[in-house]
């Protein structure tokens, strides 16, 4: 790739979804959308308009009835280590900065040209087609987590960073260490929501935290993994075929292996 | 000729030097005042008479318990004094009558404005003197005059990012684009 | 000297190049810049302190405990509630945009009093409450003249309805919307038991759902989600197996270890089959009917099982021998969209449990007693009438009620044949309807009164169904005024029976809740805190229900109609909410196009039918049409056609309003054999292309 490093961090808050545990309910969406102020659409069928931070696929294994099968695949932004929306952000209105290594993205700053949203492989970037309106009196009930954007902006799942705000905030009253967090005071609202939880998370790379653990497990993988673009969200399943379509299959690889990329 | 020449050359360029020096007064000195707009307190308010009373800061601007900062009290934060009147200042009369008693709360107008967009921690910045941000108010008896940006909305004496990210680069903090904004 | 052009001209250039070592210029466009990024029409965020409040918010059918996140004292967020052990921190989708539905532009705003075909004005709560009184004073002590209809499954204020109703002289007018509580009392009665079952899906190892969707829209869904996520620990191994025999692949089946594709016209016919071999891998029970009951389900063979849902009859053998291995096995009937079905297919799926000695054990089956009463008045919660056969009556004039009371309701919308029920409702002179929303009823009613959104209200839960032990919970308002002029319904009939010189003993919904959970052995403020109170479930066994079950009709072969199994997402909404606002997003582009709802058959379905991928279909049956677009699905059973419940509203607001087709009007009901109940789980429908 370009001139951009590879940046290490201490933390690095990632998730890994338990594919096997996610009944597609859409509690997850819905908090999400709640949490960061999106507002709703009147037609939300028309999917090149909707903002979705996060998004629950539903995917298939492709077999006739009755052998037919399905999983929900949920999801937010990858927050990859290796991002591919970053380098092409032309004022630098995206970025991979920050001890955790959440992608930021600061929308007064965006100039709407989406070159990141062409970059990224996840459609995990979203552009405001339309200015936020809400109905009559629903401005009231606006998060105060997230600033809510004008139309020309793109925009996407931060993991709600401000929760990891507030969680250093409550570490420090509390005479604790902002930069070590224990695990499960700072989590974002679709994992915190989620009736099953499906959605494991916390810092990767802290053994005392269990995505730790369960990113290293047999039948975790990530999403097209052969890019190699380094997401910090994992998902797990003991289904093979799910694990194949998570590498949108290069044929004859092992799933869930990384690929070397030349 | 040529001394008349010279001359004319030298009186040629007055307009251009009325003009110029014009311009610079006006922009240094009318048009700051223009494009602000002057707004006082709703309630003319006295640090002082607290201060003299013995009150520190943290007395009124407070931490919550999780660890958010409470900013400018509330009405129920007033109110443990000021249920009723119990001075002689005017001032407190119009707080008591106009919001103490009705339940709204007072408009207060903060001179440290931040948008939407910007996440700011006291929690984290607990070690420095609030005077580091903040003008020192223990000693002022008049709110200081209110001036917004027309344009912006912005308050004049506001912080500008530049100038937290000065400060966060001198003291080696991160300059991370979500570090201070949401 | 006098200023010539040339002078003038120098002067402004002298100005502009001044301009240049001001600020003026560079300031301005800073300041434009900041303009640019806070647009006056950007909603702006609130501030202030917060705080998280338990409340119960009763949007879906069960109740989420949430805990309601507030900024400045206004709510904003639902999260859920760690320390209420049925929702253990999990919401629902409906409840995780619960705060935005207080401002849903379908909210009732004020009483309205109808002045014309569908026109209402504005009136005044007096002049609202006044009307409610006068209707109702001429009908006192006339039976059969007042009736009721209440959406609520659980909350005490269906006491304060039947207990008005029993002292107007009217306690027969007392009615619920279908539901999987109403079929499941009457199938524990078919067994010889009484009381509401509940299932232990935590303490099971094995749980097959024939029907039921129980990780999604079925009973006490996030409960059930949570006993779901303990038996399957991230990254380890799971302790429990968890099957789904229904019409389609839902949300329930996309996480279950096995999916049996079993249309909805042969629920029986597969419990029976399923019954038989377990029987013949040596299963056998004490119940008195048994020898009946194995002779019934000898008639189910695998030949009939393979006939009446196209599986293989290994499936069968195969399910009965894991069942069998299991230490802990459960089986939950119920209808693959929670209401419907009829008594018969809960008595074939429950006598599995009796089957398997699981009645009252551990990871079983259980019957919750009667909850103790708030108003001695009032009737049992099974006592209620079904208000699908009521309605029906109305339509035939066999009933011929002068005013009706819904209660957070939707009889126009959500009974089947709505069409019918529609015109049924016109049949009654007055109808007033308790409403949060404008919704199909209210829209039909000639007198709207605005009920309290759930974080502006007391409201309670009594054994939310499914749950297997009986289980309380209370919340008190989150806001003390609603944001619209509404108030509380109970407190309007309490008012109202007053003035009707009848003392129920209470005044508000609040004190009726107090001596609810007094009666319980509960704390109000505990349970209003955000904790639940639980109970034991009472001894007591069942018999397999043979005797009903043996007047069970054999199920007709059609050839030209294909089985309509209607599906329930609770992200869609329920039969008393319209899909919530914050929800839309959920709905995939395979389920609504624009207007336009997709109906799902598997790709043998759609040759046989004659229809591929994106064609326009129109379903016939029932009283009505519905027309659709055509997806193909391999996860949806043989021969059938799956349509997803909560669309075509013709009420509520521009979200939900015109959006796909409403499934009630083509479902088919018919009389049960045996039980007189009505029925529509096994509706047809034939398929035409236009």
């Amino acid at each position: 790739m370009s001139g951009h490093a590879f940046k290490e961090f201490k933390i690095n808050w990632g998730m890994v979804i338990d594919l096997d545990k996610c009944t597609g309910c859409g509690a997850c969406m819905t908090a999400c959308q709640v949490e960061n102020n999106i507002a709703p659409m009147v037609d939300a069928s028309n999917k090149m308009r909707t903002l979705s931070w996060m998004l629950v696929f539903e995917l298939s294994n492709g077999k006739p009835a009755p052998e037919a099968e399905v999983a929900y695949l949920p999801r937010p932004c990858m927050q990859c280590g290796h991002p591919a929306c970053v380098p092409v952000c032309p004022v630098v209105a995206t970025d991979k900065n920050e001890e955790g290594g959440i992608v930021s993205q600061i929308y007064p700053r965006c100039i709407g040209c989406r070159y990141c949203m062409a970059a990224c492989p996840y459609h995990a970037r979203y552009f405001n087609w339309e200015d936020p309106i809400f109905p009559k009196g629903m401005e009231k009930a606006l998060s105060p987590d997230t600033s809510t954007r004008p139309r020309g902006v793109v925009e996407k799942c931060n993991f709600c960073h401000t929760r990891l705000m507030h969680a250093k905030d409550k570490a420090r009253q509390d005479g604790g260490d902002p930069e070590a967090l224990a695990e499960g005071a700072y989590i974002p609202a679709c994992v915190e929501v989620c009736p099953t939880g499906a959605i494991t998370f916390g810092d990767l790379k802290n053994p005392e935290h269990k995505v730790h653990q369960l990113s290293k497990s047999k039948n975790a993988f990530r999403l097209l993994e052969k890019l190699g673009l380094k997401p910090q969200v994992y998902y797990m399943s003991n289904r093979e075929w799910v694990r194949k379509l998570g590498d949108n299959y290069a044929a004859g690889g092992k799933p869930g292996a990384e690929k070397k990329h030349s | 000729m040529e001394e008349k020449k010279q001359c004319k050359g030298c009186w040629g360029a007055l307009p251009f030097v009325i003009g110029f020096v014009a311009a610079v007064i006006a922009g240094w000195v009318l048009y700051p005042d223009l494009i602000y707009s002057k707004k006082t307190q709703p309630v003319n308010f006295s640090h002082k008479v607290h201060a003299e009373q013995g009150m520190v800061c943290a007395d009124c601007h407070t931490f919550r318990d999780d660890g958010s900062y409470a900013g400018i009290p509330t009405n129920e934060k007033c109110n443990e004094c000021h249920s009723d009147v119990v001075g002689t200042n005017p001032a407190e009369k119009v707080y008591v009558d106009k919001y103490g008693k009705t339940g709204k709360d007072v408009p207060w107008l903060i001179y440290q404005y931040q948008p939407d967009n910007v996440i700011f921690s006291h929690k984290a910045h607990e070690s420095l003197e609030c005077t580091s941000c903040h003008p020192d108010m223990a000693k002022n008896d008049v709110p200081p005059t209110y001036y917004q940006n027309k344009l912006s909305g912005y308050s004049k004496q506001t912080m500008r990012m530049w100038q937290c990210e000065r400060c966060h680069a001198e003291n080696g903090v991160s300059n991370a684009c979500h570090v201070c904004h949401k | 000297m006098g200023l010539d052009r040339r002078g003038f001209v120098k002067f402004v250039v002298g100005g502009v190049a001044g301009t240049l070592f001001t600020p003026v210029i560079w300031k301005g466009m800073d300041d434009a810049a900041k303009w640019s990024q806070n647009w006056g029409w950007i909603p702006r965020l609130p501030k202030g302190e917060r705080k998280a409040v338990p409340a119960l918010s009763k949007l879906c059918k069960s109740g989420c405990a949430v805990k309601v996140q507030t900024v400045g004292g206004a709510p904003f967020a639902a999260l859920g509630n760690p320390d209420n052990p049925m929702s253990k921190g999990g919401v629902c989708p409906i409840c995780a945009g619960s705060v935005q539905l207080m401002y849903s532009p379908a909210r009732v705003a004020g009483p309205l009093k109808k002045v014309g075909e569908g026109k209402y004005s504005p009136i005044k709560w007096e002049e609202a409450e006044a009307m409610l009184v006068e209707k109702l004073t001429p009908l006192k002590g006339q039976d059969g003249k007042i009736a009721a209809i209440s959406g609520d499954e659980t909350g005490t204020a269906n006491e304060v309805l039947s207990a008005l109703l029993a002292g107007l002289g009217n306690a027969s007018g007392y009615c619920a919307m279908p539901g999987e509580m109403l079929t499941a009392t009457r199938g524990v009665k078919l067994m010889g038991g009484a009381g509401q079952p509940g299932f232990d899906i935590e303490g099971a190892d094995f749980v097959l759902m024939i029907g039921a969707d129980a990780l999604d829209s079925w009973g006490a869904s996030v409960a059930n989600q949570k006993a779901f996520a303990a038996s399957h620990p991230t990254g380890e191994a799971a302790t429990a197996r968890f099957v789904y025999a229904g019409p389609a692949l839902n949300n329930t089946s996309g996480v279950c270890d096995q999916f049996v594709a079993v249309p909805p016209t042969a629920t029986g016919v597969f419990a029976l089959a399923l019954a038989n071999a377990l029987i013949s891998v040596g299963a056998t029970c004490s119940a008195p009917d048994f020898a009946d009951y194995k002779a019934l389900a000898a008639k189910c063979t695998p030949e009939v099982f393979e006939k009446a849902t196209g599986l293989k009859a290994e499936v069968l053998k195969d399910l009965a021998g894991k069942i069998k291995a299991a230490k802990a096995p459960l089986v939950i009937p119920g209808a693959s969209f929670g209401q419907g079905s009829g008594a018969l297919d809960f008595v074939a799926g429950a006598s599995l449990n009796v089957l398997l000695g699981r009645v009252g054990q551990k990871g079983g089956m259980t019957l919750l007693p009667a909850a103790p009463k708030a108003l001695s008045a009032a009737a049992d919660r099974a006592e209620a009438k079904d208000a699908g056969s009521f309605m029906a009556q109305v339509a035939t004039g066999k009933a011929a009620p002068a005013a009706l009371i819904v209660y957070e309701a939707n009889p126009a919308y959500a009974l089947p044949q709505a069409g019918d029920m529609t015109k049924a409702l016109g049949n009654i002179a007055f109808k007033v309807a308790f409403a949060t929303y404008m919704d199909e009823t209210a829209s039909l009613a000639d007198l709207v009164l605005p009920a309290p959104h759930p974080y502006e209200r007391f409201d309670d839960a009594m054994n939310p169904y499914g749950v297997a032990k009986p289980t309380y919970l209370a919340g008190k308002p989150v806001l003390a005024k609603p944001v619209v002029d509404a108030k509380d319904p109970v407190d309007v009939l309490l008012a109202a029976a007053g003035k009707l010189g009848l003392s129920l003993g209470f005044e508000t919904y609040a004190d009726v809740i107090k001596a609810k959970a007094k009666a319980v052995g509960a704390d109000m403020d505990t349970l209003t805190g955000g904790a639940a109170w639980t109970g034991e479930p009472k001894g007591g066994s069942l018999s397999l229900g043979a005797a009903a079950l043996a007047k069970a009709p054999a199920p007709k072969a059609d050839d030209k109609a294909v089985a309509l199994a209607p599906l329930s997402k609770l992200a869609c909404g329920t039969t008393e909410l319209a899909c919530p606002p914050a929800d839309l997003l959920t709905i995939r582009d395979t389920e609504l196009k624009g207007k336009d709802l997709f109906v799902q058959m598997n790709a043998a379905t759609a040759k046989k039918l004659g229809v591929a991928e994106g064609n326009k279909i129109k379903l016939t049956g029932g009283s009505g049409e519905v027309k659709a677009l055509v997806h193909v699905n391999e996860g949806v059973a043989a021969g059938t056609v799956a349509m997803l419940m909560g669309f075509g509203h013709s009420a509520w607001d521009q979200y939900t309003k015109g959006k796909g087709d409403n499934i009630f009007k083509i479902l088919t009901v018919s009389d049960e054999a045996g039980t007189g109940m009505k029925v529509w789980a096994g509706s047809t429908v034939t398929v035409a292309k236009i």
